[in-house]
């Protein structure tokens, strides 16, 4: 094993291909937020980039590469600890290898085609091959079937070494939740001409794949995170997940209902979209008790710093995000003026980067602390730890920033778009260029360079931290369980 | 079946939204740290949070023109932001129980584990 250095030979199988799903999530993530700065640049010099870039190719972009990147992130934090939890090589490995090629492949010639061709003729082989039309799932059908086709080879992996290695209440969650994971994406790969019934099935790819099948996956990452990072016992994450798991499929499933409002669908929908909207913060508020009740009764002492403090700011960050923003303009009463306005964008940044890209690079500093021979990172850092505790920072206050700037843009279009010029063109027109939504862009572009910036520090920490560090890890040393090889005690 | 919010109660009503789920969050917060460091103060101060979410849940009903099922939708919420703090609650102490002993084994380090195999 080195020590200090990235060495891959001290990785397992399922870990040497996490890495390279890492790796190209951080490119997305680069990806992500350049396209994001364009577009807000647009949105104050609207003839930024016309007809070059213009607005709907960057926000497309913006949106896939972060749907993707995070898709990336969740496949090799489960690559990740795969052989670890299961005990066993990783079934089929070069299968999956395969697949990620074949996948980083697709996504590269569906970002140069959205780059490069942009549009087509609306025709089928603009479906088939430059883009489908629908929001957050542009990507031509050759692509939706390439991806449908590897996550099929990923549940393969998993389901196939877990068989062949062990169960247990982890892995049966996250093979059970990869099932819906591919079944779901089915539902936006076919056609209807009518338009009600083409959004209600697209609905079930954009909400049931976020609110349940991610929040599950992200439950599952988070249980063997906590397991790994403080000794929790498995018997608790375990308990804590199904528990998760029940009441966000619960609240989740029927939830979806909060987009059936508006779309065509009938008048029930708003009833049951706004009952199961209620109720959606409730594991939320499940989790704070249960996070206290751990902070007062045991004392943590962790393996790696900046991952758990990326793990509390995804508790904060969903909480807040999900919990608070999203009920605030849930209820038909008052979605009726917020819906599709920039509050959905608000709401969007702060429980996207809360909710999943704070797991993401919480469990790439696990990644960048074994593959340096799990060096030590903890307290007192080499540097003190300001990379990640300044990046930490800079992402956060860029995000929260973006978040309160679109939040005062979205409020007043739902004041005068919605409310007082009843959703008019003209209402539209005068909301756009009324001095509280242009003051809100315009902070909005300057929160998103603070973002950038904390980005940069991100990957320059990653590629940093650790190095020619020679103290061992933290041990958090696991007791014996039946039927598992190791589980958790703490060492100072 | 709705009636939209009117235009002055706009702001009160996605206020109280939000005062709804973080005095929500609150009573679940000073509940638990109350009942775990034995401090009578967290715990009113859990109820006085919970009191403040009961005045949301009534802005938020009153702004949203809630009748019938929506009115016994804010009645169900009111009883289970009460109850879903207290009930996780018993159940975080019942399954931490017994813990403590199995924590208080000796510490050890990998590596001393390594030697030792």
């Amino acid at each position: 094993m080195s020590v200090g250095v990235l060495d891959s030979r001290n990785l397992n199988g399922g870990q040497k291909l996490a890495v390279k799903y890492f790796t190209v999530a951080m490119v997305l993530f680069v990806a992500q937020i350049l396209f994001g700065l364009l577009a807000a640049v647009q949105f104050i010099a609207p003839g930024f980039l016309f007809e070059t870039l213009d607005f709907s190719v960057n926000r497309m972009l913006h949106i896939n590469a972060m749907v993707v990147w995070m898709l990336y992130g969740f496949i090799g934090a489960v690559y990740w600890f795969l052989e670890e939890e299961s005990g066993v090589e990783v079934v089929g490995l070069k299968l999956g290898e395969i697949a990620f090629w074949v996948l980083t492949a697709a996504v590269g010639i569906v970002v140069l085609v959205y780059l490069f061709l942009q549009i087509g003729a609306g025709d089928d082989t603009t479906r088939w091959l430059i883009n489908e039309g629908r929001e957050y799932i542009e990507a031509p059908r050759w692509a939706d079937i390439g991806i449908v086709a590897v996550m099929l080879v990923f549940f393969y992996n998993v389901a196939g070494t877990f068989s062949k290695g062990r169960w247990s209440g982890v892995s049966g969650v996250l093979t059970l939740d990869l099932v819906a994971l591919v079944g779901l994406y089915l539902a936006g790969m076919f056609y209807t001409t009518n338009v009600t019934v083409d959004y209600y099935w697209w609905w079930w790819v954009v909400h049931l794949w976020v609110e349940a099948t991610w929040e599950v996956l992200v439950g599952c990452i988070m249980a063997w995170s906590l397991m790994k990072l403080l000794g929790v016992r498995r018997k608790i994450v375990q308990t804590w997940l199904y528990i998760e798991v029940a009441l966000m499929f619960g609240s989740g499933i029927l939830g979806l209902g909060h987009h059936y409002f508006w779309i065509g669908t009938p008048e029930y929908w708003l009833s049951i979209g706004g009952f199961f909207s209620a109720l959606e913060p409730i594991p939320l508020v499940a989790m704070v008790v249960h996070s206290i009740y751990d902070a007062g009764v045991h004392k943590f002492k962790s393996t790696n710093h900046p991952a758990l403090g990326w793990v509390i700011a995804h508790t904060f960050g969903n909480f807040f995000g999900a919990g608070v923003w999203g009920f605030m303009h849930t209820l038909p009463q008052i979605n009726l003026y917020t819906h599709g306005t920039q509050w959905t964008a608000s709401h969007g940044h702060l429980s996207f980067f809360g909710a999943y890209a704070t797991i993401n690079i919480a469990f790439f500093y696990l990644a960048v602390q074994q593959w340096r021979g799990n060096v030590w990172m903890g307290a007192n850092l080499a540097d003190n730890g300001w990379k990640w505790k300044w990046s930490m920072g800079l992402l956060n206050l860029g995000v929260v920033g973006m978040t309160v700037a679109l939040l005062i843009a979205g409020y007043e279009q739902s004041f005068i778009e919605r409310a007082v010029e009843g959703s008019t063109w003209s209402g539209y027109f005068a909301a756009q260029t009324h001095p509280w939504f242009t003051e809100a862009m315009f902070w909005r572009l300057i929160m998103g360079i603070v973002t950038a910036a904390g980005l940069a520090l991100l990957i320059w920490d990653l590629a940093t931290i650790g190095a020619g560090e020679t103290r061992p890890a933290l041990v958090i040393e696991r007791h014996e369980e039946p039927g598992v090889k190791a589980a958790v005690v703490q060492t100072a | 079946m709705i009636e939209p919010v009117q235009l002055e109660d706009f702001f009160l009503n996605v206020f109280s939204a939000a005062v709804i789920v973080v005095s929500g969050a609150g009573y679940a917060g000073f509940y638990a740290w109350g009942k775990i460091a034995r401090r009578p103060g967290f715990v009113i101060s859990a109820y006085a949070s919970y009191a403040s979410l009961a005045a949301a849940v009534w802005v938020l009903a009153e702004t949203s023109h809630f009748e019938g099922f929506w009115r016994v939708a804010a009645g169900l919420m009111l009883i289970g932001y009460f109850a879903a703090p207290l009930a996780i609650f018993r159940l975080c102490t019942a399954m931490h129980a017994g813990e403590h002993s199995e924590h208080d084994r000796p510490i050890a380090n990998q590596q001393q584990e390594e030697e030792q195999s």
